[in-house]
């Protein structure tokens, strides 16, 4: 008798269960899982959207870091989305054998899918330039509108935006301008008249290269994943998630900084040396900003903000594509539409049977892709809840009554986010949800 | 009695920290006078984080002094004077938490041996990396 009560107490929980409105998801992270149920189809939906993801982003960060470092403040950037082939060809830092961390396995060039869309688009063979006023290419929109997100929300942790604003940044820049301008007496006495204009612009520019770094990393990853799933690796969402945990604390170090390249000189505007990480100036206030908070869409609903419609502070904001409701998102022109044409190009063969066989098939593909989106970002989100409670908190097989409540409050803190309406995390726990 | 870094070294648990010491480019500050106060995490601590986690640091001086110093502050504070506030300043600038009392736990790390007191100031030993945030 005795040994059984021993071994009921050894098996019982040692702290009571989450009242918590999603008590169920907080069990769910507390064993190890993700928000995201594990489900085979969870699990090849998050894997085939990671690799349609990856592809685009691949130009999407080495054309960000091109605007950053090369296009800088060229009045008219008529052509920046025009990347250099210097850039297209610029070896992947986390990628390739030329890597000091190799542990994805990846080539450090762009994707071929990416040369072969960026060759033939949908319209098929014809000169770049058409096919940019066809707009018959990567949607780098969605990529700017996503480091302006950065921008504008900023106070999002990390010591990035304090940085921005110090007499070290303000002196980097005032150089790199000058320098830049140089033998422009037009642009120069712009400058001399409105200082302030030219310094938020170079700001701009230093979130561009912060999105590019971060971005660098994210593609290789992505890839790795739908390599491993296509080799039968992944017993489930639980095991997809650690691969992102992993990577998160693989690269947390990374340096984060903005150089530029005017003539033959390099400029640097944020250096190195000022030890901003890729974990928390980069990936921590990419997740506030474009999961959680971004900002309403033009032209999808009207929004009375005297009526409190907006909320008044900047952190209550959720218009990410965590809160999103996708079917009107996917009206032209907005950023999240604009990245789901761009996945669509390169969505992998296993997802889009699963697109032909519900709903309208081929029809609503894009809504259906927007939702599958959805579901991946939560697990993406899962992985950067569960890492912050390993930094910050305790291991889930703490024996520790008083550690465990800690990670409890944290979680619950965390699901707290997802109680207002919009929210998707309730949506996302069944299938028919697409 | 030793510096800190010697006292470490002498003890043969903490060669992961003092190489990523010797990487940040931190060796010379701590061997000045100080006073400091450091929470060195033991070999395992290290060890115990993600494949790669400290390879990118090492290969990152800055990033990497900027963790390190999270683990050192001002001054030579015994366990006694550290559990009397609920956060310290680090050198790195983020307040490091007083979670615990007894057991001594400083942020999510468990102070294994306390009041270690050298030359230089006092080291507690931890057995986990802590990081700000």
């Amino acid at each position: 008798m005795t040994a059984t009560v021993a071994s009921e107490r050894i098996k019982a929980p040692l702290i009571p269960p989450s009242t918590h409105r999603y008590a169920d998801v907080i069990h769910r992270l507390e064993a190890g899982g993700s928000m995201l149920p594990d489900t085979p189809e969870n699990l090849k939906q998050i894997i085939g959207i990671y690799k349609a993801y990856a592809v685009p982003m691949d130009f999407y960060w080495r054309d960000l870091l091109y605007i950053a470092e090369r296009v800088f403040l060229n009045p008219l950037p008529a052509f920046k989305y025009f990347i250099s082939q210097e850039y297209l060809d610029r070896p992947n830092s986390y990628a390739g054998d030329q890597s000091q961390l190799r542990i994805w396995r990846g080539g450090e060039k762009a994707h071929p899918e990416l040369l072969e869309f960026m060759e033939r688009g949908e319209a098929g063979r014809m000169p770049k330039l058409l096919h940019h006023l066809w707009h018959d290419r990567v949607n780098m929109e969605f990529a700017e509108a996503c480091m302006q997100a950065m921008l504008w929300h900023q106070g999002m942790g990390g010591r990035f935006n304090d940085y921005l604003e110090s007499d070290a940044y303000k002196a980097n820049a005032d150089r790199a301008i000058k320098a830049y301008f140089k033998g422009n007496p037009l642009m120069l006495g712009l400058y001399a008249l409105f200082p302030d204009m030219f310094l938020e612009q170079v700001r701009q520019l230093s979130t561009t290269a912060n999105l590019g770094l971060f971005w660098e990393v994210m593609a290789p990853v992505f890839f790795e994943m739908s390599d491993i799933y296509d080799e039968g690796g992944f017993k489930g969402v639980p095991d997809a998630m650690d691969f992102l945990v992993n990577g998160i604390f693989a690269v947390a170090g990374r340096p984060i900084y903005h150089h530029v390249y005017i003539g033959d000189e390099c400029y640097e505007i944020i250096p190195k040396s000022e030890g901003f990480n890729w974990l928390y100036e980069a990936a921590l206030p990419y997740v506030e900003a474009v999961f959680y908070r971004t900002a309403p869409f033009r032209g999808t609903k009207s929004y009375n903000a005297q009526a409190g419609q907006v909320p008044a502070d900047q952190a209550d904001f959720h218009y990410g594509i965590l809160y999103a409701d996708v079917f009107p998102v996917g009206s032209a022109g907005i950023p999240p539409t604009l990245l789901m044409q761009d996945m669509l190009h390169f969505l992998p063969p296993y997802l889009k049977e699963i697109y032909r066989e519900h709903k309208r098939g081929e029809e609503d593909e894009l809504v259906q892709l927007g939702i599958t989106f959805q579901r991946s970002m939560y697990n993406v989100t899962s992985a950067v809840i569960q890492a912050l409670r390993c930094a910050l908190l305790y291991p889930l097989d703490d024996t520790n009554p008083e550690h465990l409540m800690a990670n409890r409050r944290f979680f619950e803190a965390q699901m707290d986010r997802f109680l207002r309406p919009e929210a998707r995390l309730a949506d996302i726990q069944s299938q028919d949800y697409r | 009695m030793a510096s800190i870094l010697k006292t470490a070294a002498s003890v043969g648990v903490f060669n992961t920290l003092l190489a990523a010491v010797d990487a940040a480019g931190l060796r010379e500050a701590l061997e000045g006078p100080g006073p400091f106060t450091v929470f060195a995490p033991v070999d395992d601590a290290f060890a115990a984080l993600p494949p790669g986690t400290v390879q990118t640091l090492v290969d990152n001086p800055p990033q990497l002094a900027r963790i390190l110093k999270y683990h050192v502050l001002s001054g030579a504070h015994s366990r006694e004077q550290l559990v009397a506030a609920d956060n310290w300043d680090s050198l790195e600038g983020a307040p490091i938490p007083i979670r615990s009392k007894d057991p001594f736990e400083v942020k999510n790390a468990t102070v294994v041996t306390a009041d270690v007191v050298c030359d230089n100031g006092v080291v507690h030993v931890i057995d986990r990396v802590i990081l700000p945030g």
